[in-house]
């Protein structure tokens, strides 16, 4: 993206509020105009009253009150311009903040496949930072020194234009030396940021890798590296340092001065013929003095200008991406939740199939069991039926119509799923399983009897309104799983997924999760993709996965009967999945264990 | 003030770089007195009609030639004070490191990468700038406002400077208010940053959950929230940056409307001339400069402080083992080990219990286990990251602790659990197990490590680089480099810790046979989960609760039909399984 759209863009989300802009751009001017004014009266003081020793006291008491009325005037409106042109920049990086991050919550999933959460996170937060740094390290103090400069000129020019030719002569040489300034410091400054970075990542990684290190006793050559990568940043930013030296405030003043010399000595050798007058080489002195300043501030952040364009670039770009597509026939309604996998083959990557011609009926109100070995493709039919993902090719059909053509909204509002992460949010027990849908405390309370967990709710001192702490890490798995069981429960869905729900969760609790899914049979269409077995020995169905495909389907007691992989998973875990873990307590199963199938 | 001290040593060190600054600094502040004096004469001398041309010049030339001065010396002096600051930057990131590269284990088991980072970045830049902006304004600051005051005082007028300096002690104060709240805000609002961040963390890893309750109203909400509270933080940032300008434009004005009318008061009197107001206006101006450097170096040293604190803690940090053994290590010495006990520091439960034995060499033992045994951990005392009294483990007849760490690690050649790949290429990091192998070794080295094949296939083979500039390996990939790279290096005795976790079957069985046909005089002690790695072990030790429950050879254990036995057939169910079987 060019700079120029980058920059054009920004501008109008500033220009958002324009009466913001229009009050700031007014206070600037006023500002700037008082500020000019002092030695403007300072002037007429010592031209009009003092070198003729014209005394009368009151309109040099009024110039007095005056020129203190401009400099409050100038402090006070100056402090609010600055104000406002902050709130500029907090506005559009807050918008673009929400804009950035509602585009995230919408974009299709997939999207996310490849991008490391930790650069999302940077887009969001750094990226737009680097914008405010834009707007009020850059924008703003380009405006500011601007109108500034203009006001100074055109105060010299209402009392002397030749004078003020003088002083226009110190500008061209300025703006020449920003412009080498730019050109030469550019690359030294990435050069020795690259360099910062690479110190950064090298210690990072000798701390990472410091065992390694040890046991291949290479602890002398990483500090060998080291050293000679911090003697070259050392050495990168001495150039840094020595171009701002050269360029920024020792030239800057030194070009002050020249000026100075320049203006006193077309005083000097005019000022009588010509009628200068004394008051008037005062003020532009004084003026003088007020834009080096600003001149010094502007060329150093032509630095600043360059890496927060690029960022903001970042951001736009993202934002450009098309957000998730709604589909579906918006009159369509949701009836039942009976479901048909007809032939649905998948893949994330179009290399490899995750899915390969499944095909399984749910009737409403049954419940379905998924089970297989990691990589078996059995989450991935969850990811299908919360429209996560769209099928590669065959069909999936809900009630009778095919199920893309059902409006989104109507989806997500008939369907929940518990994921086996739990996830809470900050915010109170009741807060996690409303989820903003304003449900009613009788709706609550009645989920999480159904999840079991409101005897448990009823016993900390705040009951529902009881706070959870980051993620809720003052319950225990098992807790955090039955309170999303009940944030599941409380939409009353037609149908309930649980992917792997109950992976990560005490006997206890997944025995209460069981006698949920029991209580609701008949009621609630439930698909549990489930890793335990436990979970799912009372499923009407139990579709058994090996690598995309269905190897074999049935009853519990039907599949464990037959030798294959079902009563192979089953006996993993029904007998032997304590072995590798030290301390942990045996899984309770449902059913005795029967030993005879192990020898 | 207190840092300033404590970082003498340094200043003493670079003692030229600073003393040559100060002295620049000193005739700058004295080369800058001339400008406004040579201006006051001009006019005076122009107002009088005594200014001719020539004198006119002379005067005006050496404001120039004055200016030129300055600029000289303005250069040559940051060159020397900010020279010695970044190099104190240098050094402190050079020591840390250093202190950092040879720290044991323990340390980084209380002290995290992100802490320790920020140590090495932000804290060093704090007491870099103590070492030279601070040093800057408070030199400088002071001299500056000695100097132009003393002139004012004493070649000026003293009764206009008493009156014209009247209202400057409220700007010093002003900039250190100022100061004080910018840095509030500022801690304030990085605060919240991080709080944003957060936010936006924990939303990203719950997306799908967003998604699927169509809560994402709810979730822009909480968003807003807490960017909105960013965004107030950094608007107070901004209110207190704003309160700068007010401060000099009012504090000047007032000194300025008392300087003229004053002057003018005294030019009546005929006591004072307006060459000489002019002079004293524009040294006015040169005071706004001491006013800010009070403030700024006060807070500079804040942060400062506590920043040099911050790298101290890890400079001066004691290692835990002592590294005094000097005995020369036997190729062929063996291994003999008396574990009455032993604990992690600061913990309650032993790891370890009763466990005792010996490797002779060229032997291969094998540890197994539940997770969570102890199998790491006496691993981790073989090589003496840790050290206790219950533990007598004794190498060719000496204790651990008779050899140099170094000896002793030259001794193994480890492959860790989690393996560490730096981010150079892959020869170099396989080349970490010997330095000078050559291209030709480090490919043995891969072949053995069934890894050959696989780099081959990556677009600058072993050129490639690692990481982030190159290509990522799988978990599978990391281990067997890590395996080449301990192959390469020739030690006498080879340690596999659970280093086969991510690779498949097949190719497990693949290296375990190179191992074997290829390690020569080469022990071997083997930490694994999978047992059919273990049954060619000379000795198999299960571990339960830090305890030797089992031992002997494979076909004993599965004799015995205790832990060994029940585990090795579930891993063959395990295997039927992952075959669809």
């Amino acid at each position: 993206m060019l700079t120029r759209d980058v920059i054009r863009r920004l501008l109008s989300y500033a220009l958002d509020d324009k009466r913001l802009v229009l009050i700031t751009v007014l206070l600037l001017m006023v500002a700037t105009g008082a500020g000019v004014a002092g030695p403007y009266l300072i002037k007429i003081f010592i031209d009009d009253y003092l070198v003729p020793g014209n005394w009368s006291l009151l309109p040099i008491f009024s110039l007095a009150i005056l020129y203190s009325l401009a400099n409050v005037i100038a402090a006070w409106l100056g402090y609010q311009e600055s104000l406002r042109l902050n709130r500029i920049a907090q506005a559009v990086v807050l918008r673009l903040r929400e804009n950035i991050f509602s585009h995230l919550l919408r974009m299709p999933l997939k999207r996310f496949d490849h991008v490391p959460v930790g650069s999302l996170i940077s887009r969001v937060t750094n990226d737009t930072e680097a914008v405010k740094d834009l707007f009020v390290g850059v924008l703003g103090v380009y405006l500011k020194n601007t109108i500034r400069i203009i006001g100074i000129f055109i105060m010299m020019a209402i009392m002397n234009w030749r004078l003020m030719l003088i002083c226009l002569l110190f500008l061209p040489f300025v703006i020449a030396v920003m412009i080498l300034y730019r050109r030469l410091s550019t690359p030294i400054f990435h050069h020795a940021r690259e360099l910062l970075a690479q110190i950064n990542a090298s210690l990072n990684e000798s701390i990472q890798g410091v065992r390694v290190a040890q046991l291949f006793n290479k602890e002398r050559d990483f500090a060998q590296r080291f050293h000679t990568l911090s003697s070259a940043h050392f050495l990168a930013r001495k150039k840094t340092m020595q171009m701002d030296a050269l360029l920024l405030r020792p030239m800057v003043d030194f070009l002050y001065l020249l000026t100075l010399a320049g203006l006193l000595y077309y005083f000097g050798l005019n000022h009588q013929n010509l009628g200068i007058e004394v008051g008037v080489l005062y003020a532009f002195l004084n003026y003088l003095g007020q834009f080096t300043e600003p001149l010094i501030e502007m060329t150093q952040r032509l630095n600043l200008f360059q890496q927060s364009t690029v960022s903001a670039g970042r951001v736009f770009q993202w934002l450009d991406q098309e957000a998730e597509i709604e589909q579906g026939n918006v009159k369509l309604k949701f009836q039942q939740g009976a479901l048909e996998f007809n032939q649905v083959n998948f893949s994330y990557d179009q290399k490899k199939d995750v899915l390969k011609n499944i095909s399984f009926a749910v009737p409403a109100g049954s419940f379905t069991g998924i089970v297989g070995h990691s990589g078996s493709g059995k989450s991935t039919i969850a990811n299908l039926l919360m429209r996560f993902y769209q099928p590669g090719s065959g069909e999936i059909h809900l009630a009778e119509n095919k199920f893309q053509d059902y409006p989104q909204q109507e989806i997500r509002s008939n369907f929940a799923m518990v994921q086996q992460e739990s996830f809470l949010f900050r915010g109170s027990i009741a807060d996690n399983i409303d989820m903003g849908r304003g449900l009613g405390e009788q709706r609550l309370r009645w989920a999480a009897s159904m999840a079991g967990i409101n005897e448990f709710i009823e016993t900390l001192p705040e009951k529902y309104h009881s706070e959870l702490a980051e993620r809720g890490a003052n319950l225990s798995a098992g807790q955090r799983q039955l309170i999303s069981l009940a944030r599941a429960l409380a939409g009353k869905p037609a149908l309930l997924i649980l992917d792997e729900a109950t992976a990560n969760v005490d006997s206890a609790s997944e025995l209460k999760v069981q006698q949920a899914i029991s209580k609701l049979h008949g009621e609630m269409t439930v698909i549990a993709i489930a890793h335990r077995l436990s979970t799912i020995t009372h499923a009407d169905q139990i579709v058994v996965m090996h690598q995309g495909e269905i190897v074999q389907r049935g009853q519990h007691q039907h599949l464990l009967a037959e030798e294959g992989l079902y009563q192979h998973l089953y006996q993993l875990q029904f007998h032997l999945s304590d072995l590798f873990e030290e301390n942990s307590q045996p899984a309770e199963s449902v059913e005795a264990p029967t030993n005879s199938l192990l020898k | 003030m207190q840092l300033l001290r404590e970082l003498s040593w340094y200043f003493k060190q670079q003692r030229w770089r600073y003393i040559s600054a100060m002295l620049m600094l000193t005739a700058v502040a004295f080369l800058n007195l001339l400008p406004p004096w040579i201006t006051g004469t001009l006019v005076d001398e122009a107002l009088a009609g005594t200014l001719n041309s020539s004198r006119l010049l002379s005067l005006v030339g050496s404001i120039a030639v004055t200016g030129l001065c300055i600029y000289v010396l303005r250069y040559f002096w940051r060159l020397s004070l900010y020279s010695a600051s970044y190099q104190l930057g240098a050094l402190l990131r050079q020591q840390l490191h250093d202190r950092l590269i040879y720290q044991q284990p323990d340390y980084f088991r209380k002290h995290h990468t992100g802490d320790l980072m920020a140590r090495a970045t932000n804290d060093v830049m704090a007491v870099e700038m103590s070492a030279g902006e601070a040093v800057l304004a408070l030199f400088d600051g002071l001299l500056t406002g000695i100097i132009v005051v003393g002139v004012l005082f004493l070649l000026v007028d003293w009764r206009l400077t008493l009156i014209a300096l009247l209202p400057w002690p409220f700007m010093a104060y002003g900039f250190w208010r100022v100061n004080s709240q910018l840095h509030d805000a500022f801690v304030l609002a990085q605060g919240r940053f991080g709080q944003l961040n957060d936010q936006v963390q924990e939303h990203i890893s719950g997306l799908r959950l967003i998604k699927a309750f169509g809560i994402e109203k709810r979730a822009e909400e909480d968003f807003s929230r807490d960017a909105i509270a960013a965004s107030d933080a950094n608007m107070a940032v901004a209110g207190a940056e704003a309160k700068y300008e007010p401060v000099i434009i009012i504090t000047m004005g007032a000194s300025f409307l008392l300087a003229v009318g004053g002057g003018a008061w005294l030019i009546h009197l005929e006591q004072f001339t307006v060459g000489e107001l002019t002079r004293f206006t524009l040294y006015l101006g040169q005071l706004i400069w001491p006013m800010f450097a009070y403030g700024w170096l006060l807070n500079l040293l804040k942060r400062g402080t506590v920043s040099y604190q911050r790298i101290q803690e890890v400079l001066q940090a004691p290692s835990e083992i002592e590294n005094c053994g000097e005995k020369p290590l036997k190729r062929d010495a063996d291994i003999r080990w008396q574990i009455e006990n032993f604990r992690y520091p600061d913990t309650e439960k032993n790891v370890l219990s009763d466990f005792s034995g010996e490797l002779r060499p060229k032997q291969m033992l094998a540890i197994v286990g539940p997770t969570g045994s102890g199998k790491s951990t006496f691993l981790q005392l073989l090589l003496r990251f840790y050290e206790s009294e219950g533990v007598n483990i004794q190498l060719g007849g000496f204790c651990l602790h008779d050899y140099s760490l170094e000896d002793l690690h030259q001794h193994f050649a480890v492959v860790p659990q989690e393996p560490f790949l730096f981010s150079t290429s892959i020869a170099e990091n396989i080349r970490l197990g010997k330095a000078d192998a050559s291209d030709e070794e480090v490919k043995q080295a891969a072949k053995l490590a069934v890894l050959h094949e696989d780099i081959m296939t990556f677009p600058d083979a072993y050129n490639t680089e690692v990481g982030e500039r190159g290509v990522t390996l799988s978990g599978g990939q990391k281990q067997r480099l890590s395996i080449a790279r301990a192959l390469l290096k020739d030690a006498p005795v080879l340690v596999l810790d659970d280093a086969l976790s991510a690779v498949d079957v097949a190719t497990e069985q693949k290296i375990l046979q190179h191992l074997r046909a290829q390690r020569g005089d080469r022990a071997m002690i083997i930490v694994c989960h999978r047992l059919t790695a273990v049954e060619h072990a000379d000795e198999i030790v299960v571990l339960r609760q830090g305890q030797a429950l089992e031992r002997g050879e494979h076909a004993q254990l599965m004799v015995q039909n205790g832990w060994y036995a029940e585990a090795y057939r579930y891993q063959q169910i395990e295997q039927a399984v992952a075959e669809g079987r």
